[in-house]
């Protein structure tokens, strides 16, 4: 892990390898899949919005492009097929950081939309708990291929780390 | 697609034919799904499927199921699950039991459109039969009910753990589609929860409460204070019989679901109870577990942490869903009996409020025999349906509606108001929530 101000740099396993960058949204409470993408399910939207009020740091924000830092997902088991869902629909998150390793439910959603949708939605697992501390909401995420995640806090410059 | 040289995972000279498309393009694209799914999960090869699956995908609306153009392309290449399997509930297209406003029930029309076409392509695929569809397959009327040790790939949380705890089964936590996938190749990741040593436990978590407490409410109290792991629970054996007799199965069911709901556990043992627990002990636990201990003021704490999403807060509630999961038959007597009590002492001949009770289809034709109790319950306002309840939310009609439910899972999907089931009947006779 590096360091140097404002930004730091975490290596973690790619389960779905690829080269991203966005804005992080990050929970540190378990991310319910089913129930955060519960209102875009439809179709009928052109963006994702939380709706899973039992997480105070998502609820009403959108996920959909956004680099989604968590823990671990749970909840129901019907998200395998969300994943797929979203991303048909164009409302999947850029990529998905794992602090730990990742839960039997996520992966396999995750690579169930990889496969059979050609969709990619980055995954990278095992961050550690120190990279959901260190990661804020609206801060900017740069995820590569070989599963090195580097964070900025919310308004640092967008210089990347050699 | 996959290099074979480039994997962790060891596969056997058949899996590799297989992964290299010996045996069709289909098979080989559910092969690649199964194959990167173990080395996510660290597995170190693939086991043999032992018994009949449970699966979360009895629905066709899209996002929560296969899409219809993926089970086409799984029909066609002629491939079915290795066992027959159990679906989670049917969608709520039994209108008559459920009384539901007009644009209610043209939307849900509109929703399960496909429906046919999909119930098709899933009996094509090994659904075991049209009645096969409840979220408590593992009722002796269903009997989906694999033996202690069985090798399975379920889905739906709350059948997972409890085939995990309770029945002593094996599965791992398998989402939508990746359950039918690992079903029809046969086969599963080894890893997690197939292993000895994935389900031995990590945290000793302590029931130190004077009742037994509200299984609805201590499932979300342990589902949040670990998120994941496996729980090893003491203190429920002062309340629940060590026999894992009907009540013991129904409470351990609840507790399991909310459990599952909260975290990503889908395993938990409790002490000299469940079958595991019973046999081996605290030998279960790991040697570097945390503990927790757990007592009113944290179930108060979770009680109190529901939002109240109706959009008028002081309605009269009008609708009342009972059975999420479905019921045993064990526990609609409890309900019919608690209901008919509290009528008898507010005097009243009908409840106040719309009541739906949840069950397997079997369940429910072995209660209809009992054609007193269910003719009573007829009379009083009571409704039985097979259906899953949250799904008629899905509309997006009923949100912000005054629906109370029993089913603090329920709750968390939807903008039902949680009670407990004594507060429940009575909210059910007195029609206001105050009351």
């Amino acid at each position: 892990m590096a360091e140097r101000e404002g930004v730091r740099q975490f290596k973690g396993r790619p389960i779905l390898p690829g080269d991203v960058v966005g804005e992080a949204l990050v929970t540190h409470l378990g991310f319910n899949a089913y129930a955060s993408f519960y209102d875009c399910l439809s179709g009928n939207v052109d963006t994702a919005v939380c709706a899973d009020a039992g997480n105070d740091e998502l609820y009403g924000r959108r996920l959909d492009s956004k680099i989604i830092c968590l823990p671990q997902t749970i909840g129901s088991t019907s998200a395998g097929a969300v994943w797929q869902r979203v991303a048909d629909l164009g409302l999947a998150p850029k990529a998905m950081l794992f602090s730990k390793p990742i839960d039997s439910l996520a992966a396999g959603g995750l690579i169930v939309a990889d496969v059979w949708t050609n969709v990619r939605i980055v995954t990278v697992d095992q961050l550690g708990e120190d990279f959901l501390i260190a990661v804020e909401s609206g801060g900017r995420v740069h995820v590569g291929e070989d599963g090195t995640v580097v964070v900025r806090r919310s308004g640092e410059g967008e210089h990347e780390i050699k | 697609m996959v290099n074979p040289d480039q994997l962790d995972i060891q596969l056997s000279p058949e899996e590799l034919k297989v992964l290299s498309g010996a045996h069709g393009e289909v098979l080989q694209k559910v092969m690649e799904t199964v194959v990167l799914f173990g080395e996510a999960l660290g597995a170190e090869r693939l086991v043999e499927i032992e018994g009949s699956g449970h699966f979360v995908i009895p629905w066709c609306y899209p996002g929560i199921a296969p899409p219809i153009d993926m089970l086409e392309e799984l029909v066609n290449a002629g491939l079915k699950t290795k066992f027959p399997f159990t679906l989670d509930p049917y969608p709520p297209l039994d209108f008559e039991n459920l009384n539901l406003e007009t644009e209610v029930e043209e939307a849900i029309e509109a929703m399960y459109a496909d429906q046919d076409r999909y119930d098709e392509l899933i009996s094509h695929l090994g659904l075991r039969d049209d009645q096969a569809y409840t979220c408590n397959p593992y009722q002796p009327e269903v009997g989906n009910i694999p033996e202690r040790g069985t090798i399975l790939a379920w889905s739906e949380s709350a059948c997972a753990i409890y085939a995990n705890a309770v029945l002593g089964a094996r599965t791992n936590r398998n989402g939508a589609i990746m359950d039918l996938l690992l079903n029809i190749l046969g086969k599963t990741p080894l890893a997690g929860l197939l292993t000895d040593e994935g389900r031995k436990a990590n945290w000793l978590v302590d029931i130190r409460t004077q009742r037994l407490p509200d299984p609805q409410l201590l499932g979300a109290v342990i589902g949040l204070k670990l998120l994941s792991g496996v729980p090893f629970i003491t203190g429920l054996d002062r309340f629940l019989n060590p026999d894992l007799d009907e009540d013991t199965r129904d409470y351990l069911q609840e507790m399991g679901a909310m459990i599952a709901t909260y975290s990503a556990v889908d395993l938990f043992h409790v002490e000299h109870i469940t079958p595991e627990a019973a046999d081996i002990g605290r030998d279960l636990l790991r040697p570097e577990y945390e503990s927790c201990i757990i007592n009113e003021t944290d179930l108060e704490n979770v009680l109190d942490s529901f939002p109240v999403q109706w959009d008028d807060p002081e309605a009269k509630p009008e609708k009342c869903y009972i059975g999420c999961p479905h019921l045993s038959l064990d526990l609609i007597y409890t309900w019919a009996e608690r209901i008919e009590r509290e009528l008898n002492v507010q005097g009243q001949e009908h409840l106040a409020v719309d009541t739906v009770l949840c069950a397997a289809p079997q369940v429910l034709e072995k209660f209809q025999h009992d054609q007193d109790t269910y003719q009573r319950m007829l009379e009083v306002g009571v409704r039985f349906s097979p259906t899953c309840s949250e799904t008629i939310f899905e509309t997006g009609l009923c949100a912000g509606k005054p629906v109370v439910t029993s089913s603090n899972k329920l709750r968390a999907y939807t903008s039902a108001r949680y009670y407990g089931d004594r507060k429940l009947v009575e909210i059910l006779v007195k029609g206001n929530v105050d009351g």
